[in-house]
């Protein structure tokens, strides 16, 4: 055993001689992210994303000179997994900035060691409202969850909808989304929450029949328990307004519901899909996307705004981060935006996003308002 | 706290006639999907004594091969439907040569742990073949029917009309034929009903499979009426065991009764406006069925049906 850690201590010296904080050679990127499990297609797609900005600033020659050198770990969408990457990655082979983690408990448990190192750990897709007090060295391109509840309340509010009926999936998700929005808007005119993987809403459909309300909002964790809501609402007769958010907007919930799903509305991050100029390239290259093109984009953008701050004040954590606070616009694929005093992305704007004809077509911006 | 339904003008009145029996057509639904898992399995329980835990995922393999007919390999409903059943069936059948047949002898606890290892390949096996997501047999709209104040679809009255049709027969084979008291004979007394000439090991395996194609159909039912998604097999099993547990050991009709009384008990507690005063939050239905259970087991030990088969 003591030979064994002896060895490993020698080898964990000699790959610190070679680290990348210095001005020679590679610059090191880390990137965290689930590139197996459950989870496994945010961090393909994320990943995917992340590989297209650094092989384009490879090919246009680096940064001042410098090629960037991408160093990808596992985290599972599980803290401990990440909080191993983030170890490995910090120690050993010492990179300056890390895309990461994806799933918000990946960023909350790298972020303490990535904020001791003075390491920057940009996130391009955890929307826990959590990751926002997460450290000084956390940023995120991608918003929060507490502004979707926001943009969702204006956009009530702007509809003239105040009542609203609300079923919740009893996960830490739905949950949060249901007490933000509360927070945001006020309270439900029928408010029921239900077991996880519910598919049977009759009866809480019955009792809405005789309640008044103007829109229905489908709070589940996925389109399997989202689409079955949505369709026994339009069994009822109900003809009121529906509508859900990221969890819903998924093709899953158009197999499931077909014509019932029909002007349901998702207020999500914009779709960034064939017709945009990212989504046809990043489909060209990589396929069609696992989750969507537009989480390739936020990490494509992460890359692009840490390059741009290693280009002006060179590889050193604590000069980045001044950048990164200082910064006026960052104008990327998926908006022109900067980050606010907690690391949080300010200039994001939502989608809403409308079943037409069977299929989800992107209709007008949802301003986050401030 | 509670949100209580808003009364408009003269609605309260409706209120009070017209969700009973909208709930009741509910319990409808709900029941008869319980009740095709519960009976075929109060007969395996009934007359092997065996407990098959992997239910739940023969019911999924029913559903997803109904599912990968027609939506995947483009079949019509009714061949999508007949394939399910016999791919139901096949599993089942497999299920009893593997994993009980060889041990129930011994022990008849023993396959309860056999088929709980067997039920986690299948989850895994449901998982490689038909991924994570959640499936629809049919993704057209259904048309939906308003018989009186109750809306209910087209798709719900065949589909309850089919198990209540299935069920009853079964019942009847079992409980009022030659072929029934056959089968009664071997749950009685095994080597006596062997001296007699009958060929209990077939009826055995015949039993097992017949629980397994009800399964395959509970399974359809919940694709064709809501979706299927990998993670929903246990919840299932345990809705069926609560059914035949509550209705008395080896008794078919009792586990279909149970079955419906717990459905719409579940729809009562979350859809009635209790006293006038509050609604129960809907978290607390799937608590309906075990509590059914220990309910009826503190009143009446042997279930609610006394069993109608003779102690030997």
């Amino acid at each position: 055993m003591r030979t064994f850690f002896a060895l490993s201590s020698l080898l964990a010296l000699s790959l610190t001689a070679c680290g990348g904080a210095g001005d020679e050679g590679p610059i090191k990127l880390g990137y965290i992210g689930p590139l197996t499990g459950d989870a496994a297609s945010y961090g393909i797609d994320t990943l995917n994303g992340t590989k297209m900005k650094v092989d384009e600033i490879n090919a246009a020659g680096g940064i001042n000179g410098r090629q960037i050198q991408l160093i990808a770990e596992d985290g599972k969408c599980a803290g401990a997994d990440a909080a191993t990457a983030v170890q490995k990655l910090v120690n050993i082979d010492k990179v300056i900035a890390i895309v990461g983690g994806q799933c918000s408990g990946e960023t909350l448990a790298a972020a303490p060691v990535a904020e001791a190192a003075k390491v920057i750990l940009l996130s391009p897709l955890s929307s826990s409202p959590d990751v926002t007090n997460a450290g000084a060295y956390v940023y995120r391109d991608y918003p929060s969850d507490a502004l979707k509840t926001k943009a969702m309340a204006a956009y009530f509010q702007e509809k003239g909808l105040t009542k609203v009926a609300v079923i919740t999936e009893n996960t830490d998700f739905a949950q949060g989304f249901r007490a933000s929005l509360k927070k945001d808007f006020g309270d439900f005119a029928f408010d029921e929450v239900v077991e996880p993987g519910t598919k049977d809403f009759r009866s809480l459909m019955t009792r809405l029949k005789n309640v008044d309300f103007d829109v229905f909002l489908a709070n589940g964790q996925s389109p399997a328990t989202i689409a079955p809501m949505v369709v026994q609402l339009r069994e009822q007769g109900m003809k009121q307004l529906a509508i859900t958010h990221d969890a819903g907007q998924s093709a899953d919930t158009l197999s499931i519901g077909g014509k019932s799903v029909e002007g349901l509305e998702a207020i999500n991050v914009p779709a960034l899909g064939k017709d945009t100029a990212f989504g046809s390239k990043f489909i060209a290259q990589y396929g069609e996307p696992q989750g969507a093109a537009a989480f390739g984009a936020h990490a494509y953008d992460a890359v692009g705004v840490l390059a741009e701050a290693i280009g002006a004040v060179g590889a050193n954590g604590e000069a980045i981060k001044g950048y990164l606070d200082q910064l006026e616009e960052y104008p990327g694929v998926v908006g022109t935006f900067h980050f606010d005093e907690n690391g949080d992305v300010v200039g994001m704007s939502y989608a809403l996003i409308v079943v037409q004809n069977g299929a989800w077509v992107q209709t007008r911006p949802i301003a986050i308002p401030e | 706290m509670l949100p209580v339904a808003q009364s408009r003008g003269s609605a309260l009145r409706g209120v009070l006639l017209l969700s009973p029996v909208q709930l009741l057509a509910n319990a409808l639904i709900a029941g008869s999907l319980a009740a095709l898992i519960a009976g075929g399995l109060a007969l395996v329980y009934g007359v092997l004594g065996v407990f098959n835990m992997a239910l739940g995922q023969l019911t999924l393999i029913g559903g997803y091969t109904a599912w990968w007919l027609h939506q995947v390999a483009h079949m019509s409903v009714l061949f999508s439907v007949i394939g399910g059943l016999l791919c139901g069936a096949l599993m089942t059948w497999i299920t009893f040569e593997v994993f009980v047949r060889p041990f129930y002898k011994h022990h008849r606890f023993l396959p309860l742990v056999t088929t709980i290892a067997w039920s986690m390949i299948l989850d895994g096996f449901i998982l490689l073949a038909f991924e994570e997501r959640p499936r629809s047999i049919l993704s057209e709209a259904k048309s939906m029917i308003s018989l009186g104040s109750v809306l209910i679809s087209r798709e719900q009255c065949l589909m309850i009309v089919l198990t209540i049709v299935a069920l009853l027969l079964f019942a009847w084979i079992f409980h009022c034929t030659s072929f029934g008291r056959k089968l009664r004979a071997v749950v009685q007394h095994e080597s006596a009903a062997r001296s007699l000439g009958i060929n209990s090991a077939i009826l055995h395996r015949v039993i097992f499979i017949v629980s397994g194609m009800f399964a395959a159909a509970g399974g359809i039912f919940i694709g064709i009426d809501q979706n299927l998604s990998p993670t929903l097999a246990f919840s299932l099993t345990i809705k069926a065991y609560a059914a035949i547990i509550a209705g008395g050991k080896g008794n078919i009709w009792g586990a279909i009764v149970c079955a419906y009384v717990i459905a719409l008990l579940e729809q009562l507690l979350v859809g009635i406006h209790w006293f006038g005063a509050f609604y129960v939050p809907a978290g607390y239905q799937q608590t309906v069925a075990l509590l059914f259970i220990i309910v009826i087991l503190l009143l009446k030990p042997s279930g609610l049906f006394r069993s109608f088969a003779r102690t030997a």
